[in-house]
């Protein structure tokens, strides 16, 4: 066969090729040899010398198309309403196919001749240019063509009827009538309408949207709302909450079924719109009642229903706020007794955990209720009792805390201990005044550290390493520090001990001597408050000069301090019937040793001979006389003039004690003291956060001022406006920064 | 108290024999504090105490938080003392005391 142009009779030519299109448009058996020849056929037509019959061809294979539309229409027509849909169907199965493969048969044309008049991507997008004149019709693909004549000839005239039959038969299947057969019917005609227009470059599915999908949508959305409020009716909300989620997911699954991919959300949102959204209000009110007895079932439910609404989830957020709230405060709210700070913060990790599970159970750790807790959480532990009193966390955190790194913690394993330890940070990142909590910290530490009470070294500085990665090295710098003095304290006293051994003195102390050198500015302690300076019993002068010789040998420019208050000593006294080894206070060592020399003392010759003011020696010499190991000439309070003598009938079961030193008595002034050492830091440390600012800022509004500083010092505590104000007139005053003249609330820089 | 300090220090040693006196001192856990032994606690260059680390070094003391010995105080001739850090900075501006404009040379250094 020669590819060359030539002359054809395009009618005796169509009437063949005609024949052969006639049979693949209706799947009839066309033989390979047949459509080759037809194939050719096409390209010599559009070839033809000495013109080309391609858009004769074009033209009257537009016309077969018609004619064999409209044919196809009267037969779907003529089975009447019931049978219109499968009718369509098998004729639309039928159709599709063939006129894919005619298309195919006509690739000739396509490619070459339509084609070329096709407009480009760029001119689609861009607009036609003036090429096309008004009369102009433009050439479409065979195959094109052919969707297009379905789409005029045949979904034009049944149209009404179509959608209607169609949404028949999707109510029938929600209703649970359909037969399985129609749902292939169904999906094929939706299909069908999408497939007719998937050739075009947009709008694609314009006509599906507009002739199926929004009535339908209006349809559903009718049987949405008759549903929902039959439900309401009928049932309770478990029941509706249930009935929807239920119906939620066979929309879902019944829109992958029937529907064109787009449709799927437009359904469920439409859905949610009906049976949720419309009765949000109802929603919600129930709500507050499942949140308050807890019924996880509901509120499982409940979330998945009202997370897609805008703001659905607000007031379950603001209810489950209020009720963690009102629920830890009820937890914490009645403790009382020995061990409250265990109590408090015991149940508050009781409240925190059980609330996040459920959160995480319940809500899918959805990040808004996981804020709820949060701010409940820290709404209850920085509850105040009452306006003016601080609020009870920090004190009672920092007692946990030692409570469980003492040694009399009992009954506990080590690991135990740490897990508490790590828990117990929880509560400390909700803790607002956690400089409160670090002064208080300090000074347990302090006591624990010093009389030796810390159960393990390890667990101490475990948590000294959680607070700093809660807080930061600023907050744990002085807890490190007296936590590094102990073990330089203990190097210290391994080389002084080995320095008497060398000099063959290490019995010339003539006691076990163990000192801890403290640096100044890291603890909290005070210095020893004495009138004068304490005058040491003799027996430890020794230790005291040789440790201090020593010291200075080892170190340049420092000077050493004794706290006397804070030593102890060791007592065996021989003079009972049994020996006791007695640990007693250096002060009331000292009072002890008194006794050697005399057997009656008054009270103003011993405070005269130990250099301390009567006050102290009273406080002292009261908690030897409490505990039998001292007699007093009349009874009462310790006067001046009182005469103190030892009791030698003294009888105690135990032959090893300790007599309870003043320092551990006035706990309840220790916190007072706390509180109010924390407000002149608090101070001190908002002045210099308003100099910092002001320094880089120069000039600030003090709305604007007052915002800065609350953010910077919001790490360690929540400072009240009021301060703020008075620590901005305390820096005015000393001249830090001034009113600028022209705005009474503004401030600038003084340089 | 005379007599007594002659007592004691003839028989100090009275540890493990039955002792003839009331009472035998066996332990002392001792506490003491030691501070710089400055006559101005506060740095005059920096304003920070001088217990404390200065300025500049606790703003760079991120790594070492368990020796602060390289933060030491130094005395001067003339007896003011201050951060080390704070004044090698400063005499490489002024080689005089801030507090008494003599020249300044170097005391002493804290350990």
């Amino acid at each position: 066969m020669s590819l060359k142009p030539k002359k054809v009779d395009f009618r005796q030519t169509w009437n063949v090729l005609q024949e052969t299109v006639k049979g693949v448009i209706t799947l009839a058996d066309v033989p390979r040899s047949t459509w080759n020849d037809r194939f050719s056929d096409v390209y010599s037509l559009c070839v033809a010398n000495p013109e080309p019959f391609a858009d004769r061809l074009y033209n009257e294979t537009k016309c077969f198309l018609e004619n064999h539309v409209k044919q196809l229409l009267t037969k779907v027509q003529a089975q009447g309403e019931t049978g219109l849909l499968q009718a369509y169907h098998r004729a639309w199965t039928e159709y599709s196919q063939g006129i894919n493969y005619v298309h195919r048969l006509y690739l000739y044309l396509n490619q070459q001749h339509i084609k070329k008049q096709k407009l480009s991507e760029a001119e689609m997008i861009y607009g036609t240019s003036s090429t096309a004149s008004p009369g102009f019709e433009e050439q479409m693909e065979i195959g094109e063509l052919g969707l297009d004549i379905w789409k005029n000839k045949m979904i034009a005239p049944l149209r009404t009827s179509l959608v209607t039959l169609l949404l028949e038969g999707i109510y029938a299947d929600r209703v649970g009538e359909a037969q399985s057969a129609s749902t292939d019917v169904i999906r094929g005609v939706i299909q069908s309408f999408v497939r007719v227009e998937e050739y075009k470059m947009k709008g694609q599915l314009d006509m599906y949207q507009e002739m199926f999908e929004a009535p339908f949508l209006e349809a559903s959305g009718n049987f949405y709302s008759r549903e929902a409020s039959e439900l309401l009716q009928q049932s309770d909300v478990t029941r509706y909450m249930e009935r929807v989620t239920w119906r939620l997911s066979q929309e879902e699954l019944r829109a992958h079924k029937f529907l064109h991919i787009s449709s799927v959300p437009k359904v469920r949102q439409c859905c949610e719109e009906k049976m949720v959204a419309a009765h949000v209000a109802w929603l919600h009110s129930e709500a507050d009642l499942m949140i308050e007895n807890e019924r996880r079932r509901d509120l499982s439910l409940l979330y998945p229903l009202s997370r897609p609404l805008p703001s659905g989830l607000t007031p379950l957020v603001l209810k489950l706020t209020q009720h963690i709230t009102h629920q830890g405060l009820q937890a914490i709210g009645p403790l009382q007794g020995e061990n409250i700070h265990t109590q408090f913060v015991e149940s508050m990790l009781d409240v925190h955990s059980k609330y996040s599970e459920l959160i995480k159970e319940v809500f899918k750790g959805d990040q808004a209720f996981i804020g709820a807790l949060d701010k409940a959480c820290s709404a209850v532990v920085n509850h105040r009792p009452a306006p003016r009193q601080p609020a009870r966390a920090p004190e009672l955190l920092a007692k946990y805390c030692d409570s469980l790194l003492k040694k009399s913690a009992k009954g506990a394993s080590e690991s135990e201990i740490e897990e508490k330890l790590a828990r117990s940070i929880t509560v400390f990142k909700y803790v607002d005044d956690k400089d409160v909590f670090q002064k208080f910290y300090a000074r347990m530490l302090a006591k624990r550290l010093i009389h030796q009470q810390s159960q393990s070294m390890d667990a101490e500085e475990a948590m000294i390493d959680r607070l700093k990665q809660a807080c930061g090295y600023e907050f744990t710098n002085k807890l490190h520090r007296m936590f590094t003095d102990m073990s330089v304290s203990a190097d210290l006293n391994a080389k002084f001990t080995t320095i008497l051994r060398e000099r063959k003195e290490e019995n010339k102390l003539g006691i076990g001597f163990v000192v801890y050198v403290l640096q100044a500015g890291a603890w909290p302690l005070g210095l020893p408050p004495s009138p004068g300076p304490f005058h040491v019993p003799q027996q430890l002068e020794k230790s005291v000069q040789a440790f201090e010789s020593f010291y200075h040998a080892q170190f340049s420019g420092r000077k050493l301090t004794w706290l006397h208050h804070l030593c102890q000593g060791e007592l065996k006294f021989n003079y009972l019937k049994k020996p006791y080894l007695v640990t007693v206070q250096t002060y009331q060592m000292a009072l002890l040793l008194l006794f050697e020399h005399c057997d009656a003392i008054s009270c103003r010759d011993a405070a005269i001979s130990l250099r301390l003011s009567h006050e102290q020696l009273v406080k002292h010499a009261a908690s030897l006389v409490d505990c039998k190991i001292l007699k007093k000439s009349v009874e009462g309070e310790l006067e001046e003039e009182t005469v103190l003598t030892l009791n030698f009938e003294y009888y105690n079961k135990r032959t090893k004690f300790r007599v309870t030193g003043a320092l551990q008595r006035d706990a309840p002034h220790d916190a007072e003291a706390t509180h109010r050492s924390v407000d002149d830091d608090r101070k001190l440390y908002l002045q210099a956060a308003i100099v910092r600012i002001m320094k880089s800022r120069k000039l600030l509004r003090h709305n604007q001022l007052v915002q800065e500083v609350l953010g910077q010092s919001k790490v360690t505590f929540a400072p009240s406006i009021g301060m703020i104000k008075k620590c901005i007139e305390a820096l005015i005053d000393k001249q830090y920064i001034e009113r600028t003249p022209n705005s009474a609330d503004e401030y600038s820089y003084v340089a | 108290m005379a007599d007594s300090e002659q007592d004691n220090t003839d028989r100090g040693d009275g540890d493990n024999l039955k002792s003839d006196k009331l009472f035998t001192l066996k332990k002392w856990n001792a506490v003491a504090m030691w501070s710089w032994d400055v006559e101005c606690d506060t740095c005059a260059i920096c304003r920070v105490q001088v217990m404390d680390a200065c300025l500049r070094c606790q703003a760079e003391s991120k790594k070492d938080f368990y020796g602060r010995q390289d933060c030491v105080v130094v005395w001067g001739e003339c007896n003011h003392s201050f951060h080390y850090c704070c004044m090698s900075l400063w005499v490489k501006q002024n080689n005089r005391c801030p507090l008494c404009q003599q020249e300044w040379s170097i005391q002493r250094m804290g350990k």
